[in-house]
């Protein structure tokens, strides 16, 4: 029997090299990817919403998305929405660790320290709690128009 | 030498992979440590908005990209925004001359992978120092 598809839900990380908070959103984004929600969460490289094709730009449009900004400048949003759809919810890394740590200079993961790693896990939980919402938003209004559940065991339903 | 006439090194930077991760790294160093006055780098994300301001930062500006992967994203970026793109470098070019390497993830780097990061640096830093003493306009 064919198993049935998981939902999944787009973390698009701005990386960038301008700032400290470019580095966290990164490495909060791999987190989501390797240890938090691997099964789940798929991501983009932004840049591949202007140098890549109608299928990367179909991104957003196919999965809701959730964008991780490190400065206010926002690119993850703004591109996204700009080259592929709308994005479900955004985050801004400076909200979250102060704008004087975001703004820091771009730091190498050579360099992270365990300061640094206690902001990727607040980033982090903030993901979690970001998708964890749309995930059970999505579940609900699967569950109204079929009798099962689309996330398989990943919403309360 | 004005922060504008420096030259803009971008980085690919992808996420899904651990050569884009390479490519950032390499930059990062580049810029901090081998050759802070005379390169600096520029969020290839920031560059894809298009906003005004980013353009005129790189327009007719001497850049040189890095990418991860095929898909040549920071090349083809920086060169639609206007870059004066003087030199295209690709991870995988450079992984190809250390077969069997295991450089890590994109979320960590081996210290094989770090010792890759820095040869790919010293092939930017060199770049850099070809375009800074190259005659460029200031």
């Amino acid at each position: 029997m064919m198993e049935e598809e998981k939902l999944k839900i787009g973390v698009v990380s701005c990386s960038g090299e301008d700032c400290a908070g470019g580095t966290i959103s990164r490495l909060a984004t791999r987190k989501m990817m390797d240890e938090l929600r691997p099964d789940n969460t798929v991501t983009i490289c932004l840049p591949l919403f202007l140098a890549g094709g109608q299928e990367e730009r179909m991104f957003a449009k196919e999965c809701p998305t959730i964008a991780v900004d490190g400065c206010d400048k926002a690119c993850a949003k703004r591109a996204t929405e700009k080259y592929s759809g709308k994005v479900s919810s955004g985050i801004l890394v400076s909200d979250l660790i102060g704008s004087a740590a975001a703004e820091k200079p771009a730091l190498s993961t050579r360099d992270i320290t365990t300061e640094h790693q206690v902001m990727v896990d607040q980033v982090a939980a903030e993901i979690t709690r970001q998708f964890d919402e749309i995930m059970a938003k999505n579940c609900q209004e699967q569950s109204k128009s079929s009798s099962t559940c689309s996330c398989r065991g990943n919403c309360d339903c | 030498m004005s922060t504008n006439a420096k030259v803009k090194v971008v980085p690919c930077s992808g996420v899904g992979k651990v050569f884009g991760l390479m490519s950032r790294e390499a930059v990062l160093h580049t810029v901090k440590h081998l050759c802070p006055e005379q390169a600096d780098t520029i969020c290839l994300a920031y560059i894809v908005t298009g906003d005004d301001e980013v353009e005129t930062s790189i327009e007719n500006q001497p850049c040189i990209t890095i990418d991860g992967c095929p898909k040549m994203c920071s090349a083809k970026s920086v060169a639609m925004m206007g870059g004066d793109v003087r030199g295209e470098f690709k991870v995988l070019d450079i992984m190809k001359e250390h077969k069997g390497a295991q450089p890590g993830t994109a979320t960590l780097l081996t210290d094989q992978g770090w010792s890759i990061v820095e040869e790919i640096a010293g092939k930017l830093n060199s770049r850099v120092q070809e375009i800074s003493g190259g005659g460029r306009k200031e």
